[in-house]
């Protein structure tokens, strides 16, 4: 008993301090690091950019609004074959953002942006840059959150090429780059070809440029796929948009109950 | 480190807390994780090789480990690795490659294979921080033999990531480890001999 009671003396308070030290880290996990990246916000406040450099944006917005007019024109061509073509590829109003920070680990391809919660903005908004689409915002604190890049693996985006209208998914591979694998065993593509988002995205928004085709693999089993150079230069990213967006999480229609006849 | 060793564990159960000293030890060392927290998220010019920063959070992790047990440096490596897993994502996670990183310098040291010097500091580091990536690669590849959902496509996307980030992780946490070493284990040197 005294033993006990000895070490208990001697151990007590390393134990709380132990589990003191798990707990908080445990709880900043949970809260995906609201705390800290309030913290890193109000730290690099002093350094974050006035104000958006004005020519070098437009550059990259002549770049994107070609791609648009690209994906524009291919989608009039479709609107005279298809009455009930449905128009939810705007992007609603934006938000501008600084970039802040990057991610804090090499496994994951992410930024963190100066907007949070305090101006709207939500976990699932679509973040995008000159040049087309950035990325997706996973997590936000007050006043930052985080984007999930088109180039994470994690990513998985629905596209198309605008040209052609033969779809699959896109995954990113690290980078600036993407793979594409297509739903067709055939499909009609080229390299140069303008690669947007398609109607089988959920968390995207359907029509947002995403890149361009550089090369192709047809022999690819089971499917083919293509690599893809991503419009948005990530690496010198400086300024982006946030995009309000609801994901439709619920395309999914509940199953349909079997009715007995009441005979 | 015999000479280290008694004496702090002659001190520790007795003087701790009775004083207010110890409170400003312990602010420190917090201090300095958030600093080293807060250096993850940013970019600075000379700190990144191909968009790969160094490992702040491991070489915080050896810099404790080195003179403490291995008990104490995988409770460090757990709390690191979680607060790492909440600045980026859960999958793959942080937590057993700190862990491993803990342990294996304070049995390095324990073993007398190094001397605490700068030099040597660095070496560990950059041992480990391949020794940790490898870690977050293994569960990448492991989730891709056994999961259908695998993150990524193939085994040699994987591994041709796993160099780059390994190689340049490692060469940027190494040089920058003294700038890590040096303050913390002064600070540590002073309290522990006052």
């Amino acid at each position: 008993m005294f033993a006990l009671r000895r070490w208990w003396d001697k151990n007590a308070l390393r134990g709380v301090l132990i589990l003191l030290a798990i707990g908080s880290a445990w709880g900043i996990r949970q809260t995906n690091g609201t705390l800290i990246y309030e913290a890193y916000q109000y730290v690099t406040k002093p350094f974050h950019l006035a104000a958006p450099p004005r020519v070098e944006l437009d550059n990259a917005y002549v770049l994107d609004l070609q791609q648009r007019v690209v994906e524009l024109e291919n989608q009039n061509q479709k609107l005279r074959e298809l009455i009930d073509y449905q128009q939810d590829s705007e992007l609603d109003t934006t938000t501008l953002a600084a970039v802040i920070g990057r991610s804090a680990d090499h496994w994951w391809q992410q930024i963190i942006l100066n907007k949070g919660s305090r101006d709207r903005v939500k976990a699932g908004d679509i973040v995008t840059g000159p040049g087309g689409l950035v990325g997706r915002i996973t997590a936000v604190t007050p006043s930052t959150s985080r984007v999930l890049l088109a180039s994470d693996p994690n990513s998985q985006i629905g596209a198309k090429v605008s040209r052609s209208r033969s779809t699959g998914y896109i995954r990113g591979e690290a980078d600036t780059q993407a793979t594409m694998f297509f739903f067709e065993k055939v499909p009609d593509v080229k390299v140069g070809d303008v690669i947007v988002t398609s109607a089988f995205s959920r968390l995207f928004p359907q029509g947002v440029p995403i890149g361009r085709i550089a090369s192709i693999d047809l022999g690819n089993s089971p499917a083919p796929k293509a690599i893809i150079q991503l419009s948005v230069p990530v690496s010198n990213l400086e300024w982006v948009s946030i995009n309000p967006y609801s994901p439709k999480l619920d395309v999914d229609a509940a199953p349909a109950e079997i009715v007995n006849d009441p005979e | 480190m015999n000479f280290y060793r008694s004496r702090r564990s002659a001190r520790r159960p007795t003087k701790r807390f009775k004083s207010h000293r110890p409170i400003w030890n312990w602010l420190f060392t917090v201090g300095s994780v958030l600093v080293c927290l807060l250096l993850l998220p940013t970019r600075l010019p000379g700190m990144d090789i191909l968009g790969v920063g160094p490992n702040w959070l491991l070489v915080w992790v050896v810099v404790w480990s080195i003179r403490r047990t291995q008990f104490d440096g995988a409770i460090v490596g757990i709390v690191l690795g979680l607060l790492q897993d909440g600045l980026t994502g859960n999958f793959p996670t942080h937590v057993p490659g700190l862990m491993l990183a803990g342990i294996i310098t304070a049995r390095l040291h324990r073993r007398r294979f190094v001397q605490v010097d700068l030099i040597s500091v660095a070496i560990i580091v950059f041992g480990l921080a391949i020794a940790t990536e490898s870690v977050m690669a293994l569960q990448l590849a492991g989730q891709y033999l056994l999961g259908e959902d695998a993150l990524y496509s193939s085994l040699s996307s994987i591994w041709q990531y796993y160099q780059r980030v390994a190689l340049s992780s490692a060469i940027l946490s190494s040089l920058w480890a003294p700038a890590l070493y040096y303050p913390l284990q002064q600070w540590w040197n002073r309290y522990e001999t006052k």
